[in-house]
C-alpha cells in the first residue's frame, strides 16, 4: 500500500541553524500519527515540510505518491492537505465565521470564480460537525480561543482534503476545551477517513488518539514503543 | 467664484472626474496597505518616485513620467525582492527609502538641480490635471476595481491570513505581488492626483474609517469607496466655496469622517470605565 506521507532522511536548516537533521517518518491512509517534541524541536519545521511551502536541503518528501522535489504545481497538491495551525489568527481582520469557513472551498472552486451551492453546504456541513453553526454570522474576533480554533477545524473540514495537518491545536485552550477539540479532530479523521499528522509537545497527550507516535529529539524522530 | 461658473471650468471638471474615480477606487487600496501592514512600502515609494524625478531633471527629461516609471518597476520588484532576500517588505521598503533618497541627492548636487523643482513631483495638484494625468487616474481607477472584482476571495484569503492562503492551495505569492504592484501604481498616480504628502487623503484615510466600521470584507471596501468618494467630492467643492487648497480641504473631509466612523464605534461598544 502507498504511503499518504513518506519523509526519509529530511535536512532543514533555519538561518544556517540545523532544525531537522534526518528525520524518516510515514502515515498510511487513514492512520492518525503524532509528532511529539519539546518547544524548538522543530515540530512546525516538519509540517511545513509536509504541505510544501518548505523545502528541505537534503532528503525526499513523497505526498500523496508524489515526489515534492519534482511537483510541478503544489497549490494543486495543497488543496488535498488541510492545515490548522496553531493559533487562530485574532487579529481585527473583519471575517465572518460562515467566510473563515468557506475559504477552505476556495483552492478547490478555482481563481476567480465564484463559491457555488454546493461549495456552500459543504461549509455548513463543516460548521454543523464541528457545533459552530449557531455562531455562523458572528466575526472571528468575536469568538472564544476554543470557538476560533474550531472554525480552523471546520475550514479543514470543507477543504475536503486527504491529509490533515494538525499543529499543536489545543496549546492555548483550557482543559475542557483541549478535551472537546480532541474528540472533534478524532470524529474528524475517522468520518472523512483522512490521514492525519499531528504535532504536539505532549506526548502522553496525544498517545491515546493516534495509531503511532513519533518523538522528535536532537534533530530526528523515532518511534515511540 | 460660483459653484456653478466653476463647474464649467476645464480644470475643475478635470479635478470632478478624477475625484468621481480616485476616490472611489484608490481607497479599495488603502484596504490592502492597513490588513497587510504596508505603511512603509507606500513611503519606499514616494521616496522612489523622487529619485524618478531627479532622474529625469538630470536628463532634461519629464521628471513627472520618470516617478512614474521608477514607482511602477518598483512595484514589479519589490515583492519578488523580499522573497530572495528574506527581508520582509517592511525592512526592504526602509532600505530602499533611505537609499534611493541618497542617490536623488547625488543627482541634485551632480547635476545643479534646483531642489524645489525635484520636489515639485510630490507636490501634486488636483486643480492642474493633464488630459493625460486624468486618463491614468481613470484608467488607474478601472484597474483596481477590476482587480477587487475578480480576485475577491482570493485576496479576502491574503488579507485575513497568508499562510492559510497558501495552506488552501492559492497562487498566495501570485496575488500578494499582484497587490504590491497595484499599491506602487496608485500611490505613484495619487502623488500627482494631490501630492505625495497628502496620498493618505485619497489612499488610507478612507481605508481607516471603514476598517473601524466594517463587519466584512466586502463592507469595508464598499464604506472605504464611499468615504473616499464624499472625501473627494466634498473635499473640492469645499475648497471652493471657502478658498483653500483642494488636497487640504479633502484631507479634512476624510478626517471629519473618521471622527464620525469614532463616534459610531463608541456607540456601539462598550468601553472601559474609570474607577
Amino acid at each position: 500500500m502507498h504511503h499518504s506521507v513518506e519523509l526519509f532522511d529530511i535536512h532543514v536548516s533555519i538561518d544556517g541553524a540545523p532544525v531537522l537533521t534526518g528525520v524518516t517518518i510515514d502515515a498510511k491512509p487513514c492512520e492518525f500519527v503524532a509528532v511529539a517534541g519539546a518547544n524548538g524541536s522543530g515540530k512546525t519545521t516538519l509540517l511545513k515540510v509536509i504541505n510544501g511551502t518548505l523545502a528541505p536541503l537534503r532528503g525526499k518528501a513523497i505526498i500523496l505518491s508524489q515526489d515534492l522535489s519534482t511537483c510541478r504545481n503544489r497549490d494543486v497538491l495543497r488543496r488535498e492537505i488541510a492545515f490548522v495551525p496553531q493559533k487562530a489568527n485574532h487579529h481585527s481582520f473583519p471575517l465572518r465565521v460562515d467566510e473563515a469557513v468557506l475559504m477552505g472551498r476556495y483552492g478547490k472552486i478555482g481563481l476567480m470564480r465564484r463559491p457555488t451551492d454546493e461549495d456552500r453546504a459543504s461549509a455548513d456541513e463543516a460548521m454543523r460537525l464541528t457545533g459552530i453553526l449557531p455562531f455562523a454570522r458572528k466575526l472571528l474576533r468575536e469568538l472564544s480561543g476554543g470557538e476560533q480554533q474550531k472554525v480552523s477545524l471546520a475550514r479543514a473540514l470543507a477543504q475536503e482534503a486527504s491529509i490533515l495537518l494538525l499543529d499543536e491545536p489545543t496549546t492555548y485552550l483550557d482543559a475542557p476545551s483541549r478535551s472537546e477539540i480532541m474528540e472533534t479532530i478524532h470524529a474528524m479523521h475517522h468520518e472523512r477517513e483522512l490521514t492525519t499528522v499531528m504535532v504536539s509537545h505532549e506526548p502522553e497527550w496525544v498517545e491515546q488518539y493516534a495509531d503511532k507516535v513519533y518523538l522528535l529529539k536532537d534533530g530526528v524522530a523515532r518511534l515511540a514503543t | 467664484m460660483s459653484l456653478s461658473a466653476a463647474l464649467h471650468l476645464p480644470f475643475f471638471e478635470h479635478a470632478l472626474i478624477a475625484v468621481l474615480f480616485a476616490g472611489s477606487a484608490f481607497p479599495l487600496i488603502g484596504v490592502f496597505i492597513i490588513s497587510l501592514n504596508l505603511v512603509p512600502l507606500r513611503f519606499a515609494m514616494m521616496h522612489i518616485a523622487l529619485l524618478g524625478g531627479a532622474v529625469g531633471l538630470f536628463l532634461g527629461l519629464d521628471p513627472m513620467l520618470f516617478g512614474l516609471a521608477f514607482c511602477a518597476l518598483a512595484s514589479v520588484a519589490l515583492g519578488p525582492l523580499s522573497e530572495k532576500t528574506k527581508m520582509g517588505l517592511g525592512t526592504l521598503s526602509g532600505f530602499f527609502m533611505t537609499l534611493t533618497l541618497a542617490l536623488a541627492f547625488i543627482l541634485f548636487s551632480r547635476g545643479k538641480i534646483n531642489v524645489i523643482e525635484a520636489f515639485g513631483i510630490l507636490w501634486g495638484s488636483i486643480l492642474s490635471l493633464r488630459p493625460w494625468d486624468l486618463a491614468l487616474a481613470i484608467g488607474t481607477s478601472l484597474f483596481i476595481i477590476l482587480v477587487v472584482f475578480l480576485l475577491f476571495k482570493e485576496i479576502q484569503a491574503i488579507l485575513y491570513d497568508r499562510e492559510i492562503a497558501l495552506s488552501i492551495g492559492l497562487p498566495e505569492r501570485r496575488i500578494y505581488y499582484l497587490i504590491v504592484f497595484v499599491l506602487g501604481i496608485t500611490v505613484a498616480v495619487s502623488m500627482r492626483l494631490i501630492g505625495a504628502l497628502l496620498v493618505d487623503a485619497l489612499v488610507l484615510l478612507p481605508a481607516i474609517a471603514a476598517h473601524m466600521i466594517a463587519r466584512s470584507l466586502k463592507q469595508m471596501f464598499l464604506l472605504s469607496s464611499l468615504f473616499g468618494l464624499v472625501s473627494g467630492l466634498g473635499g473640492l467643492v469645499f475648497s471652493l466655496v471657502v478658498d483653500i487648497p483642494a488636497s487640504s480641504a479633502i484631507i479634512l473631509f476624510a478626517s471629519a469622517v473618521i471622527a464620525g466612523c469614532i463616534l459610531f464605534r463608541r456607540r456601539l461598544t462598550s468601553h472601559a470605565v474609570n474607577p
